[in-house]
């Protein structure tokens, strides 16, 4: 995007709130968070043992009509890392490799009138009922430079939802691809074979779809349980990285077809969460499989436990290079479990262990809010494996993390 | 079996039967008398903890529907970590309302499991269980006696849940105010043991619907409290049904 058009950009958003600020139908919200993070361990291609990060995050939104809503939230971060942009034009596209120091991360408007719901413009669109993977989730790429902790990005899309209570049906075209942000290069969350050490990699950018992205679901609440079907065809978010040369590589996008399908059935003793879906890849350049997600919710008093499997079957093998955290954290049992202490503290745990034990991962976290704005998060994850395992590979990436977070 | 022991017998089932039948149709005439199309407030609440630290949280609340058969949506809007969270209750007459939560953070709903109702409610001392309404039909009635509460003689009834309710609590004491039928406090019990205790006062005429601006629940083996006054607030609110749906409750 050229100078002028950010300045524009700017311009508009800028007159777009302040017009807005006096207005009596307006709602914003946002925080300040600055973390830091620790390493025990150096890895091959990152010696530091710390990060620091500050994020700032606005919302708001702005009701001009009953039927009209125009929503928008603006990103502003740094780290010491490097894994943010340095560069303060306003991105809008979420298409960079770092992460941009000034982003406006959604801006849409939506209309509603009777049973019908439009949404235009950059928004997040989730789909599936699942807590610990969500195969059908395809509108919703992902921030993975922190492989364990990934942040969701919006999409350029329309969407409209026809919801007549018991049914919705929702169609969503989205005519500008949005990728997942892949692990930087230099990074420990890249893991590079060790035929690779020492050898210093081109990266010749990335090749982005022309063609838009289409995709419908129907949900069908019942009585005593809810079911959805979904389809896409569009691009996967995550690429392919095609060797070029020895050392020169470059991204793509394969194309993706997917049939999907998960229902809640919530039981006396449990809820039984269930989510699966078949992936087909018309221009051949990914593999074909079926991803599935079947978990089991428990609520004892203050205590919440969700344990599930996430499995896969590969149906159609391409040879290549991808980076697929979704077939990395499948064939593997994943549970989380959730303890309210009070109405300030809670403490949580984490876990996904590859059922062939060759990666696991354990995280808990300690949160806390003090007064009315402020928390406090403190946690450790403890990352073992192999290095042939997608999980185990991060065997270096331990870390001890402590945040600090103002609301407003 | 004698004749004497026959006639003793009939009276006394039918003395219990009215007993049921009389319990049953106070809080029937309850509800009725706080029937309303719609209700609309906004809803401060303040949770004392144990140890008497006080945190605040507000929320929106709406309602459309009659009563166990309604629908509704608490959005909350302080404090500013949680703004945004809500809460779409779908109450059903025949058996457990469904419940979803739209947490904006994650951009997602998700249906709150039904076991998960004894849980309390974003740290407030109200459990999810405790949001829904209670179905007349859903729950059996026995008069207890009478009493009086805040110098008002009211009704002493015991509810416990039909077999097919889910409830966390095996008994309810209801107390019922005689003038205006208004409930002013329901002490639930798990197998006779007090969990929670809900009082309401501050009791106010509005719309020609008697109303408690102030409810206070409390949990006895935590030792906490929480107040939730009721300001701003309408019945009858032109509402529409296409506000209660989850697409309704991601796009507000």
């Amino acid at each position: 995007m050229s100078r002028c058009g950010v300045n524009s950009c700017l311009c508009c958003g800028a007159f777009f709130w302040l017009s807005f600020l006096s207005a009596q139908d307006f709602q914003q919200r946002g925080f300040i968070e600055t973390g830091l993070t620790v390493y025990p361990q150096t890895a091959p291609n990152d010696s530091s043992h710390a990060v620091g990060d500050a994020l700032l995050r606005y919302q708001a939104s702005y009701k001009v009509r009953p039927w009209l809503r125009i929503s928008g939230a603006l990103d502003a971060r740094y780290d010491t890392h490097q894994q943010v942009e340095r560069s303060l034009a306003l991105d809008w596209q979420d298409r960079s490799l770092r992460r941009p120091l000034l982003a406006l991360r959604e801006l849409n408007a939506t209309l509603s009138k009777g049973k019908l719901t439009a949404e235009l413009g950059k928004q997040f669109i989730r789909w599936g009922k699942a807590d610990i993977l969500n195969p059908t989730d395809r509108f919703a790429p992902k921030d993975f430079l922190s492989v364990t902790d990934p942040d969701f990005l919006a999409v350029t899309a329309a969407r409209v939802v026809y919801d007549t209570g018991s049914d919705s049906f929702d169609a969503v075209w989205q005519p500008r691809f949005t990728p997942s942000r892949t692990p930087l290069l230099d990074q420990r969350w890249t893991v590079l074979p060790e035929s690779l050490e020492g050898v210093t990699l081109r990266d010749l950018g990335s090749i982005f779809p022309g063609r838009s992205s289409f995709g419908a679901r129907w949900n069908h609440i019942g009585k005593g349980y809810e079911v959805s079907a979904s389809f896409y065809d569009g691009f996967n978010s995550l690429p392919i990285f095609q060797a070029v040369s020895e050392t020169d590589f470059r991204r793509l996008y394969p194309s993706l077809r997917l049939y999907g399908a998960d229902a809640a059935v919530p039981l006396p003793w449990f809820t039984v969460k269930a989510e699966a879906a078949y992936y087909t890849s018309p221009d051949k350049q990914q593999d074909e499989y079926l991803i599935y997600v079947i978990q089991f919710e428990r609520q004892i008093k203050e205590l919440a436990m969700v344990v599930g499997y996430a499995g896969d079957a590969v149906t159609s093998y391409t040879p290549g290079l991808q980076f697929s955290p979704e077939l990395g954290f499948a064939r593997a049992v994943l549970a989380r479990a959730q303890y309210t202490i009070d109405s300030t503290r809670s403490v949580s745990t984490d876990v996904a262990v590859r059922q062939n034990g060759a990666g696991s991962l354990l995280r808990s976290v300690y949160s806390q809010s003090v007064g009315q704005h402020w928390r406090v998060t403190t946690g450790l994850a403890w990352l073992r494996g192999v290095s042939s395992d997608f999980l185990g590979q991060y065997h270096r990436n331990s870390y001890a993390l402590l945040a600090l977070r103002y609301s407003f | 079996m004698s004749r004497a022991w026959l006639v003793a017998g009939c009276w006394w089932l039918a003395v219990g039967a009215l007993h049921g039948q009389d319990a049953r149709q106070i809080v029937a005439e309850s509800q009725t008398r706080g029937q309303s199309k719609s209700q609309q407030y906004d809803g401060t609440l303040e949770v004392i903890g144990s140890t008497n630290k006080i945190s605040l949280k507000r929320w929106v609340y709406q309602r459309i529907g009659s009563y166990g058969a309604s629908k509704s949506i608490l959005r909350f809007t302080a404090p500013a970590e949680v703004k945004g969270v809500a809460l779409l209750i779908v109450n059903h007459t025949d058996r457990a309302s469904d419940q979803w939560m739209w947490t904006p953070a994650l951009e997602r709903d998700r249906r709150i499991a039904l076991q998960d109702r004894s849980t309390r409610f974003f740290g407030t001392d109200f459990s999810f269980e405790d949001l829904e309404e209670r179905d007349v039909n859903q729950f059996d009635y026995k008069l207890e006696g009478e009493d009086t509460f805040d110098g008002q003689p009211c009704w002493k009834i015991e509810s416990k849940p039909r077999q097919g309710k889910s409830s966390q609590y095996t008994s309810s004491l209801l107390l019922i105010r005689k003038d205006n039928y208004v409930v002013v406090e329901i002490s639930n019990y798990a197998k006779d043991k007090l969990v929670r205790r809900i009082h309401y006062s501050d009791v106010q005429k509005q719309d020609d619907i008697w109303v408690a601006r102030t409810t206070e629940v409390s949990d006895p083996n935590k030792g906490s409290r929480t107040v939730l006054k009721l300001e701003k607030l309408q019945f009858n609110v032109p509402l529409k049904e296409e506000s209660f749906t989850l697409e309704a409750l991601r796009r507000e």
